[in-house]
């Protein structure tokens, strides 16, 4: 038996470079290897736990206290992470994010350099894969993992089409998997 | 263009000569001089801006997000430019996506020079060159871009035909450069898109002040009338002609049939998208039936006796769907003839019989003759038509029964609604998920061609908010064309000094990431906080698609001047010129600075000084690009919601890299911190509260006074805590002296701006130009 990977969108086919697909689990070995996480959430996530019952914000602060993150929120979910107090974290849209994410020379939010993995989670689907467009032309040394419910051929790595309940599990064995290896 | 050569006397062997005026080129009559002194770039080519593209370009390098990973553009491709590579002929993905740039906004050019031909084509014909050019007794400065661009006063209809000309030649040059082989360097094509954005610009102004003069539309005036608009408004009682495009000739001209005959009112005229709102500044009898996004909702309707097609944002699909409903089409335009038999030279006669018999779609390009086809047919074939050809409840209930909730639809919707869990929901009898996915569906029908069941999606969404649609019947204020000067005098002065917060306008197609009531929201929200609001084309529509909280649209709400705490509807997609128009007037006018051939000094003058912003909240088209990128150009930044990212890029500023926002301090030539002011030129937004408080952060301007800052600052701080809950990470970048400071925030804002380091800096009188500085210390 093989499974066909398709991304979310169905005309969204990409050419020869596409997000290698991860299981959760696999997303939070890789992610224990990072030493300067960047948390983008896009803004889109507040929608999702209406819709998939998965706490986007919640995810992404467990991630970066989790592994010294810093979270990166849109303008439009930045609210939702006001009880947030032991995170570095920042307001800033998602193009301007990208734009600086892409300049090899930024040194990061902190001034303290480049990030060496940059999670996407939370945005709209079509808005978040020309994003990951942007840095796999653009940054193709910047490594970007996306762990929206959909697969997005345009990150570095990515999980595959879920169902609301398989992806809320497979963030929460993730999350797991993290705080017990902390 | 012409060439003067005046000999006073000469006396030679051949001949003696006195007083002898030659004049080769354009023959300028005694009296049409214009004192004005030419600028250094009228009708500029396309390499004649070059140097100011590059300042712009340099503060706001494009950032491009590519759609496809290949070129396909030569037989050398496929080529993959993933990360760096590049293609068989050399190019890479950066220059490549240059080129998409300036293809999307060349399309974008020729559409509107295209447009710009035939209208003024047909008003030559019918009215002669000689006609004037008169859009208003308030408006002395008839046509700010073509006195800007082309360096010429127009004074009558066959003035703009150089204009057309030069249209013509720059967009020819334009699309050469996109060939393979041609240009190569990102920042040129870009350079070159931004020079397209400027004719598209030029063209919209010629199209529409022709217009204006030659048909009688309003002449800016603010209180045009409230008309109907909605699917709604539509009295299906009588024969109904809908006209979908941008060209008001073939429409109007139902109108005059009508009116001669005297039955127009038992015949209704509506329009969807550009000719509607063109239409209704044509005779207030005419209806909105809506934006784009109603195009092939109310097709499928069946409604419709005659559909007349014309030019620009036609479906590819329209045709035949209206034939599957019983609706007769005429294609008016060269540019969509749609393989339809051209009946153009038939005679009235013949051409109703064939289409109420054996050819129920042809091709007219005669808008007179399209007029008293389409007015008799339409009248003869409403009795056949008996009734909506919309689904029924039973059918919708009887299609849903097929799903399988595979939602194929929901993974084909470009904004990703979820219609797969609505029509589900539809197979339980629970219409409302549905009902919903109505208000906020672009109305595109991907989700019909997904659907391996063979639903007809689209039609099931429809039929399942039948009483939602009867409900959509709003007003909306005639498009009033022009700014009139006399409003310039009144506002030019605090827009510039910043007292009036900044001109937002809501511009752009209807391809929303959630329906239009968030454009109206945020449109509502800018007139309360007393920012002049002004909108046109399908955004336009989608503002009067909404009511507030007392049951009011934004157009009963607010009055029609440009003021503060006013909206304006300018009307289609060409009359876009006038908010163009109203920023370089502001210059001319307020500022006295020469307009004629003198882009480089408006640009620079709009980009330090006057806080204009355009919201592109459903950006779809070409077009929209083009105007977004020719604004761009004169200094006005543009904000695009969502979808817009598909446009692939933006401009976009680094608000940390002060280098970039120094300016020369034209009093003295020294090199001054400006702030990030504006940040962007062009950005793409995920959400509304994103793109508020983008935009009032991006009305600011280093010219600002105090007062004027304080006034854009309280706005900014306000909406941002608004919307996000904190004050602004940047807000000492924003502010240059205490005075700066509403008072009401100070005690809040000063400890911030301690904590973050601030130090005062002076206000500079800024110019990027240096030959703008006056004197040199």
């Amino acid at each position: 038996m093989s499974a066909k990977i398709t991304s979310y969108e169905t005309a969204e086919i990409r050419g020869p470079k596409l997000a290698f697909n991860l299981t959760p689990e696999n997303c939070g070995r890789m992610l224990m290897r990072s030493k300067r996480l960047l948390v983008v959430v896009g803004g889109d996530a507040l929608k999702m736990k209406v819709a998939d019952g998965v706490d986007v914000p919640e995810v992404a602060a467990r991630l970066a206290r989790n592994l010294g993150g810093t979270i990166v929120a849109s303008p439009g979910v930045f609210k939702a992470f006001q009880s947030v107090s032991d995170v570095k974290l920042i307001n800033m849209g998602l193009e301007d994010a990208v734009n600086r994410l892409k300049d090899e020379s930024w040194k990061g939010f902190d001034g303290m350099g480049a990030y060496d993995m940059a999670v996407f989670i939370g945005g709209l689907y079509y808005f978040q894969s020309m994003m990951l467009s942007t840095l796999k032309h653009f940054a193709p040394n910047q490594k970007t993992i996306s762990l929206d419910r959909f697969y997005h051929p345009n990150a570095t790595f990515s999980l595959e089409n879920l169902t609301p309940d398989k992806w809320k599990a497979g963030l929460d064995a993730m999350l797991q998997l993290l705080e017990a290896k902390k | 263009m012409a060439t003067k050569i005046s000999i006073k006397e000469l006396d030679s062997q051949f001949a003696k000569i006195r007083g002898l005026d030659l004049v080769i080129g354009k023959v300028v009559e005694a009296g049409e001089e214009w004192s004005e002194p030419v600028g250094p770039t009228p009708y500029p080519d396309i390499t004649a801006l070059r140097g100011w593209d590059q300042r712009i370009l340099a503060r706001y390098p494009p950032f491009y997000s590519p759609l496809s990973d290949f070129c396909e553009f030569c037989t050398y491709g496929k080529c993959d430019l993933t990360a760096g590579k590049q293609g068989a002929c050399g190019i890479d993905m950066e220059a490549h996506q240059g080129k998409w740039s300036l293809l999307t906004c060349v399309m974008g050019a020729a559409c509107h020079a295209t447009h710009a031909h035939h209208i003024v084509e047909y008003l030559i014909k019918k009215y002669g060159e000689d006609h004037p050019i008169d859009v208003g007794s308030e408006v002395d400065i008839e046509a700010p871009l073509i006195r800007l661009i082309a360096g010429i006063k127009p004074k009558k209809l066959g003035d703009l035909k150089e204009v057309l000309t030069y249209l013509d030649n720059q967009v020819t040059q334009l699309t050469s450069a996109t060939a393979t082989g041609q240009e190569q360097s990102p920042i040129d094509y870009e350079s070159k898109a931004l020079h397209a954005g400027m004719l598209d610009n030029l063209a919209l102004e010629v199209a529409d002040i022709a217009q204006v003069s030659a048909l009688g539309l309003p002449k800016g005036n603010s209180d045009t009338p409230l008309v109907e608009i909605g699917m709604g408004a539509i009295d299906k009682s009588k024969p109904v002609i809908l006209c979908v495009g941008h060209n008001v000739a073939p429409g109007s001209e139902v109108i005059n049939y009508l009116e001669d005959k005297g039955t127009y009112g038992s015949v209704e005229v509506a329009g969807i998208c550009c000719t509607a709102h063109d239409l209704t500044r044509y005779s207030k009898n005419a209806k909105i039936v809506g934006p784009i996004s109603r195009q092939l909702m109310f097709v499928r309707s069946g409604i419709a006796d005659i559909l007349i097609i014309d030019q620009e944002c036609v479906r590819a699909d329209v045709v035949d769907e209206a034939r599957s409903v019983g609706t007769r089409v005429i294609a008016t335009s060269d540019q969509i003839c749609a393989g339809l038999p051209d009946l153009t030279d038939k005679t009235p006669d013949e051409i109703v019989k064939a289409l109420l018999t054996d050819t129920p779609a042809v091709l007219v390009r005669n808008p007179a003759k399209v007029g008293e086809v389409a007015a008799r047919a339409a009248i003869e074939a409403a009795p056949q038509r008996k009734s909506e050809k919309g689904l029924k409840d039973e059918q919708v209930l009887a299609n849903t029964s097929r799903c399988t909730l595979c939602r194929e639809c929901t993974e084909n919707c470009p904004i990703n609604l979820d219609i797969g869990y609505a029509v589900n929901a539809a197979k339980k009898s629970n219409l409302e998920p549905l009902q919903k996915i109505f208000q906020e569906c672009i109305g595109c029908g991907r989700c019909d061609e997904a659907c391996p069941q063979s639903i007809p999606v689209l039609s099931t969404i429809n039929a399942a908010s039948t009483a939602k649609i009867k409900e959509e019947k709003f007003t909306i204020r005639v498009g009033r064309g022009p700014i009139r000067d006399t409003e310039i005098r009144n506002v030019g002065r605090p827009i510039v000094m910043g007292e009036i917060p900044g001109v937002i306008a809501f511009v752009g197609c209807s391809n929303y990431p959630g329906g239009n009531e968030d454009l109206a929201k945020m449109a509502d929200e800018f007139a309360k906080r007393r920012y002049i609001v002004v909108t046109s084309g399908c955004a336009a529509s989608d503002l009067a698609r909404y009511r507030d909280e007392n049951g009011q649209t934004l157009y009963e709400k607010y009055p029609g001047d440009f003021d503060a705490g006013c909206i304006v509807n300018t009307g289609s997609c060409v009359s876009n010129a006038h908010p163009i128009g109203a920023v370089i007037k502001i210059a001319s006018i307020f500022a006295k600075r020469n307009l004629r051939g003198n882009f480089e000094e408006i640009s620079d003058y709009i980009l330090n000084r006057i806080g204009a912003v355009a919201i592109a909240w459903g950006s779809q088209h070409q077009k929209a690009m083009a105007i977004a990128t020719g604004a761009n150009r004169l200094g006005v930044p543009v904000i695009l919601g969502p979808q817009g990212v598909k446009h692939r890029r933006a401009y976009l500023g680094r608000s940390e890299d002060n280098e970039k926002w120094m300016v020369l301090n034209a009093r003295d030539g020294k090199k001054v911190y400006g702030g990030p002011a504006p940040e962007h030129l062009l950005y793409v937004a995920e959400t509304i509260e994103e793109t508020m408080v983008m935009a009032a952060r991006l009305v600011m301007r280093p010219n600002d006074t105090p007062k004027g800052r304080m006034i854009k600052l309280s706005n900014y701080i306000n909406l941002h805590k608004q919307l996000y809950g904190t004050m602004p990470d940047d807000v000492q970048r924003f502010v240059r002296a205490e005075t700066d400071l509403p008072v009401t925030m100070k005690d809040d804002v000063i400890p911030v701006l301690k904590e973050r380091g601030w130090k005062p800096i002076e206000i500079p009188d800024p110019t990027l130009l240096d030959r703008m500085v006056l004197r040199r210390e």
